[in-house]
């Protein structure tokens, strides 16, 4: 069964977002999903960037100004 | 109204000039650009850091101080520099400029907004980092736009020596970032 984690990186500044998505993900297993919360607009571009390089499956959603959540299922 | 903002939201040319990030090619080539015309225009390369020291002096001097025997300070050029005052300097305007105009990029993209500061910890960092930026651009005479963009852009090998050091603080940088934040 695939289950959706939420992970806050709300008010953090790069390069932190992408590291804690790294850690985060290395401990799902495939076919669960990642919901990376940042409002940080750096993080928005680097997050989904490293995500796509390591073939996993990135949408993301905004929420309201500045703030977005990126989905991340892990292939 | 709310019919006319949904249209432009989804206007390509919106999204590509004001909503999505440029491609980082579309930067470097602008930055370059931008630069030469600023070393044409002002007759000395860009930089960021220096602006903000002759600020520090402007305010000093306004609170009663001089800095007129300060090494960094006791050039003619440095004194005229002061002499002319804010209104004249085009670094200040650059500055101002960088400012207006990173906030008119956000706006215009809908990316507003207040952040929360998460802990007291990244106060703490925040102020250390600072400090350390500042008192580095100033005893490296640039910070990386003077004595790394700009001065590689004029060929200069100090340039390529900050470039190293550059590198070796990030990554100490992001390892102390790792330690104390994750």
């Amino acid at each position: 069964m695939s289950k959706e984690v939420f992970l806050d990186c709300l008010g953090e500044a790069c390069p932190i977002p992408l590291v804690k998505t790294e850690k985060a993900l290395a401990k799902l297993e495939k076919g669960d999903v990642l919901i990376v919360e940042v409002d940080h607009s750096c993080a928005m571009k680097n997050v989904p960037e490293w995500a796509i390089k390591h073939g996993h499956n990135v949408e993301i959603e905004e929420v309201e100004d500045g703030q977005w959540n990126i989905f991340i299922e892990k292939v | 109204m709310k019919k006319f903002f949904d249209k432009v939201k989804n206007n390509e040319f919106y999204k590509a000039w004001f909503k999505d990030a440029f491609p980082y090619i579309t930067g470097a080539v602008l930055l370059s650009v931008f630069q030469i015309i600023t070393y044409i225009t002002t007759g000395s390369p860009w930089g960021v850091s220096g602006v903000f020291a002759d600020w520090g002096a402007w305010i000093f001097r306004a609170l009663g101080g001089s800095v007129d025997r300060w090494f960094a300070y006791s050039s003619p050029s440095a004194q005229a520099t002061l002499e002319a005052g804010i209104l004249n300097h085009a670094g200040s305007w650059r500055n101002i400029g960088i400012i207006v105009g990173a906030l008119f990029a956000t706006l215009m993209a809908s990316g507003f907004k207040f952040k929360k500061i998460k802990s007291f910890k990244q106060v703490i960092a925040a102020m250390i980092g600072g400090l350390l930026m500042g008192y580095g651009a100033k005893v490296a005479l640039g910070c990386n736009i003077g004595a790394f963009f700009s001065s590689i852009a004029v060929g200069n090998v100090a340039g390529w020596v900050f470039a190293v050091f550059l590198f070796l603080g990030a990554i100490v940088g992001s390892k102390l970032l790792v330690k104390f934040f994750m």
